[in-house]
């Protein structure tokens, strides 16, 4: 029983993990197919920000789809949790809180240099991008209420395993996106003088590989565990 | 196991050491005289006369008289049709120079009239100091009894205090207030040399446009109006009557930067117009031609018929040479062709030369000179064969460029005895800091704080020995048998702090199992060491030193964001934890409110990035700035105290109003310059009751009555350096461009606010460190200062030095006065910072935040911990940046932005050492708890 589990719960990761891959992949073919990069941080002509949507509601999709297998060992509190997931409550809780976060994005990108007002559709952009690569999964998953516990609390109790194994994946894609975004402003005072090294390009593309690293970190632990595990089963 | 000794007398010991090495750095870096060296006898004095047997004749002088017409800071876009019409309509040759670096005016004075280049450490010399050269134009022509005037800057006097026939300099060329009264003392003297009409040689330097530029800037309008001064000066050159046979030669000595400054290497500094006037000129060429300053020398001493000087390695302008006959051109190409390669051969030795391809083009251009001068000779001038000439020209402008080129590279010379030495001292003394601020247990057991007789005299016979081997092997030179002597000092320091090093690294490092390992005595914590570390290594790249203040203002900003997030959440954890996850946005929208503060200082610290767009409104910001700044002094001032500053808050505004840079009431002229002095007077007064205040507040109980001797010892201290903080906070008030005083109150709010926010992260922690709490506020300390010192405006080229300071109040020039003025602008936020850092260090007390544990008191930690800690991270970047030089050293770059910022570098630890010795005098006077 346990080890089937198990097996479950390294398959939801690896699927995971291989969907932000992808998502990243996407991107970046789509990036290598519009050559141009300068289109990077217009809000209309950009397919990165639906692109990053798209993959995160996959991501959501599969943890509901591993998680129907718990379905029948929930408790009361969780059942409670997920009835109220679609009512009006929460849904504008999560929208709030993704707006919010947006707000808070935008304002740090301003405090770290970025044009006050000159720019600020790149802005609106770049912080759209970091707020779907970090706070938005946990919004979709558990919604607004639950995600800001998730946040500040030690370990709340309506968070089921196959929820936590997700969540602990979107942390690594947050921690990543975020250092990302934040490395990236190193190109910005070089003289290299290119096209790329205008203000939100190298943010945005940063963030993407950050993210990327991060999966990658992620995945070679579940390998690792993984690996571990068979080991010391083999020499039982 | 705490400790809490006093480390001053330590940390100023090795701040001492440090700059001893720093100093000896710079001279190995930047040799003062390279010239000195060389071996000038061996380069022939004489023109030559004789090519392959033909006897030459040198030329006559081809112009009867010579103006040199210098405008300071004369930029290649200012002389255009509209600013100076008449100088450009008539000028017969329109060339660009290329001025090379340092562009400071000394150093371009030498490169015009020896033809040599200049040493990046002249620009010390630029302020104060000058030497007199041995060799130039001028001494050529005073021993052939020429006549040469001269009217304008005093550097020029400086340089050549007898080898003018008439002088009449300006009384100080660093007044920078002055923009008129000495160009039209310069004009008057040309007026009159203009109908005296004996020298062969004039040379006129004005000042004002560079003083305009100093003050306010190249979009001043008062540009244009000197331009147009300018161009009626020239045009009473050029009708004049008494002139039939001239040539004017107008350019500037240095261009001037988009900021109106100079002394840096961009294309508006180091280029520089130099438009050609004379009787009868050929059609101007359209294309403008680029030439470097240094050929100017030969090309001058070639026309006025002069030997060039010694130390030239310029080659000549083609477009001056065109009025000489062919002969006489051909002959000019010759003796510098001729000149250069003799130096040349003392440079790189006759071998090498004889190997080179200049040598081979020496010949052929020598051989094809020959045949051009053989039909002269024989008396019909009509045969001279065009190919011949042109071949013949060719190669010589070809070698003397070559020539020329290497030869300038060839003057980059370093002392390496110096560097490593001076080099060894910086390193081992920061670590040496570094490892006792650090590991606090082996500086015990080593007695690293502490002197070792011992160890210091074996140190020094080491060095003796040392120091003798290496004179034997001629690794190091010295000039006299009192500078060797000398030099054992610092070897015996470095090998002594190195050995401690070693020890204690080795220490460190022996047990090499994880658990047995040393602790680390004072916490490190992850964010701050990693943007130390992004802000140490990022030195490495010229565009981010070019561009530094977008680091600073990065990282600062990254850090007190994160540091506010971080403690955010966990007050909102912690808070969390006891209502079970109800009401979380409540809790999250209360503790958001509570940090307010700080996020407001965050959109302050991005306003003050935009500090130059606020000109518009800068009487009402200087008003709301005093006000502001009053308010925060009134914090740590008595009544009488915050009257008198009160007092000269309003006089700095009435003084700025006088200036006319504020709203002011109208008064006559006459009044205001009658009232400026009164009113500084007022102010000088106004500090010094500030000061005294401030004295006899913290001095008497001691004398008068000690029974009631209420204040703790430490308090007495602490007022001191309060009144010590006001006084200087007033003074940095007057001496501030009136839209930069805006950052003085800024500066202590947001140091206010993140020592706040400091305390609220060490106390929201789970176990409550007070040197975490320490470290924190110090790193950060550092990093806000360092963002203010780039929001007033500074940079890491020398060219945004803002002199203008120095000269307030100030009638007449006196260099220590001006250097105190302007270091005091300049580094203000650094020295405030670190002022009330340590006064925020005595008088903050836990207790308001909430922690009654103050075992160890807080407060102490002042001199044992702060200090030390604060100058060790202090030292090591500059360190750290010293080493990079040396790699460095041939870096394209290595001039232009590297060195102008190891001087920046330097200069602020000096700063950091003269403050902190002062704040160590009053650690050991008055501090008396035991």
């Amino acid at each position: 029983m346990v080890s089937r589990f198990d097996q479950q719960k390294t398959k939801h990761q690896l699927f995971h993990v291989s969907l932000s891959l992808a998502t990243i992949l996407i991107c970046m073919t789509y990036m290598q197919y519009r050559r141009n990069w300068a289109y990077l941080g217009n809000f209309w002509d950009s397919l990165v920000v639906p692109i990053v949507f798209i993959g995160e509601l996959l991501k959501v999709v599969l943890a509901r789809f591993y998680g129907r297998i718990e379905d029948g060992v929930l408790t009361v509190k969780q059942r409670q949790k997920k009835a109220a997931y679609f009512t009006a409550r929460e849904l504008a809780g999560g929208f709030t809180l993704q707006f919010l976060c947006t707000l808070l994005y935008a304002f740090s990108c301003i405090i770290f240099g970025a044009p006050v007002l000159g720019n600020y559709e790149e802005t609106f952009v770049l912080s759209l991008l970091m707020t779907l690569l970090t706070v938005s999964p946990t919004v979709f998953l558990l919604g607004g209420g639950g995600a800001l516990q998730v946040c500040f609390c030690e370990k709340p109790d309506f968070v089921t395993k196959c929820e936590d194994t997700a969540l602990n994946l979107f942390k690594y894609n947050a921690l990543g996106g975020i250092l990302g975004a934040w490395a990236g402003s190193v190109v910005a005072p070089l003289d290299w003088g290119r096209d790329w090294q205008v203000y939100p390009i190298p943010n945005i593309i940063g963030a993407l590989l950050g993210s990327a690293m991060g999966n990658i970190y992620a995945c070679t632990h579940v390998l690792y565990a993984t690996a571990r595990v068979y080991m010391t089963k083999k020499r039982a | 196991m705490e400790h809490h000794k006093s480390r001053m007398g330590y940390t100023l010991c090795m701040l001492t050491l440090f700059m001893c090495g720093a100093v000896l750095f710079l001279i190995g870096f930047f040799p003062a005289s390279y010239s000195a060296s060389e071996e000038e006898k061996s380069i022939p004095n004489d023109r030559p006369t004789t090519l392959h047997g033909i006897k030459l004749e040198p030329p006559p002088p081809s112009y009867d008289s010579f103006i040199l017409f210098l405008v300071d800071a004369l930029r290649e876009d200012f002389p255009s049709a509209t600013s100076m019409p008449v100088a450009f309509a008539r000028a017969c040759e329109k060339l660009t120079l290329h001025v090379d670096i340092p562009t400071v005016t000394m150093p371009r004075l030498k490169s015009i009239t020896t033809g040599t280049l200049s040493n990046f450490i002249d620009i010390a010399l630029n302020v104060g100091h000058t030497e007199q050269l041995e060799d130039s134009l001028l001494h050529r022509l005073k021993q052939r009894n020429r006549v040469v005037s001269f009217a304008g800057d005093h550097t020029w006097a400086n340089l050549f205090p007898s080898e003018f026939t008439r002088r009449a300099e300006n009384n100080d060329s660093f007044f920078v207030n002055d923009f008129y009264e000495g160009d039209r003392n310069v004009t008057k003297v040309l007026e009159s040399e203009l109908e005296m009409n004996d020298w062969s040689l004039l040379i006129l330097h004005y000042l004002g446009l560079d003083h305009i530029g100093h003050v306010e800037g190249n979009e001043s309008p008062k540009v244009q109006h000197k331009l147009k001064e300018m161009d009626e000066s020239v045009q009473k050159i050029l009708d004049h009557r008494n002139f039939p046979n001239y040539l004017v030669l107008l350019t500037g000595d240095h261009g001037m930067a988009d900021g109106g400054g100079h002394g840096g290497n961009t294309p508006a500094e180091t280029l520089v117009p130099l438009y050609l006037y004379s009787k009868n000129c050929s059609k101007p060429s359209s294309g403008s031609k680029r030439y470097n300053q240094i050929d100017l020398a030969p090309t001058l001493a070639v026309l006025l018929s002069v030997e060039i000087p010694s130390l030239s390695i310029g080659c000549l302008i083609p477009e001056m040479l065109q009025s000489l006959s062919l002969e006489h051109e051909m002959y000019a190409y010759f003796y510098n062709a001729h000149h250069l390669l003799n130096k040349a051969r003392v440079k790189f030795g006759h071998e090498k030369v004889r190997r080179s391809d200049y040598y081979t083009w020496y010949q052929n251009a020598t051989l094809l000179h020959r045949q051009l001068l053989l039909p002269l000779r024989d008396g019909d001038g009509s045969g001279t064969s065009q190919v011949l000439y042109q071949n013949a020209k060719l190669n010589y402008i070809r070698l003397s460029r070559e020539i020329s080129g290497l030869l300038s590279e060839s003057l980059v010379k370093f002392d390496y005895g110096f560097i490593v030495l001076g080099l060894s001292l910086t390193t081992a003394t920061s670590l040496h800091i570094v490892l006792s601020v650090l590991f606090l247990d082996i500086t015990d057991q080593l007695k690293l704080d502490s002197l070792k007789a011992g160890q210091l005299l074996v140190c020094t016979a080491m060095a003796a020995v040392l120091n003798v081997a290496s004179h034997i092997f001629d690794i190091i030179f010295t000039s006299s048998m009192l500078y060797s002597i000398l030099i054992v000092v610092p070897l015996a320091l470095s090998i002594y702090i190195t050995f401690d090093v070693a020890q204690a690294l080795l220490k460190i490092a022996l047990p090499p199992v994880y658990t047995r390992r040393l602790k680390l005595s004072i916490p490190l914590p992850l964010p701050l060491l990693v943007c130390f570390a992004i802000r140490t290594f990022t030195l490495g790249s010229s565009s981010f030193i070019e561009f530094e203040y977008k680091t600073w203002y990065y990282l600062g900003n990254t850090l007190i964001l994160f540091t506010a997030l971080r403690t955010l959440r966990r007050r909102i954890t912690k808070a969390n934890v006891e209502l079970d996850g109800r009401h979380l946005h409540k809790i999250a929208y209360t503790c958001l409110w509570q940090q307010r503060k700080i996020f407001v200082v965050l959109i302050l610290l991005t306003l003050m990035r935009y500090l130059h767009r606020f000109h518009a409104i800068r009487s009402t910001l200087m008003l709301f700035s005093l006000m502001l700044l009053w308010a925060r002094l009134r914090k740590f001032s008595q009544l009488p105290q915050s009257i008198a500053s009160g007092a000269a808050f309003i006089v700095v505004y009435c003084y700025r109003g006088l200036n006319g840079q504020v709203q002011f009431f109208e008064l006559p002229p006459y009044l205001t310059s009658r009232i400026m002095v009164p009113t500084l007077v007022i102010f000088w007064c106004c500090l010094a009751l500030v000061l005294v205040l401030g004295y006899r507040a913290a001095l008497p109980q001691t004398r008068l009555d000690k029974r009631f001797d209420e204040m703790p010892p430490k308090n007495v201290l602490l007022q001191l350096l309060q009144a010590n903080l006001t006084s200087s906070l007033l003074l940095a008030a007057l001496l501030q461009k009136v839209q930069n005083i805006i950052l003085l109150p800024t500066l202590l709010i947001a140091l206010d606010e993140t020592y706040k926010l400091c305390d609220a992260f060490g106390t929201s922690a789970r176990k409550f460190s007070v040197r975490l709490v320490h470290v924190y506020k110090i790193i950060m300390t550092i990093f806000v200062a360092r963002m203010f010192y780039f929001y007033q405006g500074n940079s890491n080229s020398l060219s945004t030095i803002d002199l203008t300071p120095g000269y307030i109040g100030q009638t007449s020039y006196n260099p220590a006065i001006v250097a105190l003025f302007v270091t005091l602008n300049t580094y203000s936020a650094e020295i405030h910072s670190f002022l009330y850092l340590i006064v925020h260090t005595l008088r903050s007390d836990l207790r308001s935040v909430g922690i009654m544990q103050l075992q160890p008191p807080y407060s102490i930690a002042a001199d044992s911990l702060v200090a030390p800690l604060y100058a060790s991270l202090v030292m090591l970047p500059a360190a750290f940046y010293l080493c990079l030089m040396v790699g460095f050293r041939y870096h394209l770059f290595i001039y232009s932005v590297f060195s102008p910022k190891v001087l920046y570098d330097c200069y602020t630890v000096l700063v950091f050492y003269f403050v902190f010795l002062i704040t160590s005098l009053y650690f050991k006077l008055f501090k008396q708890d035991a």
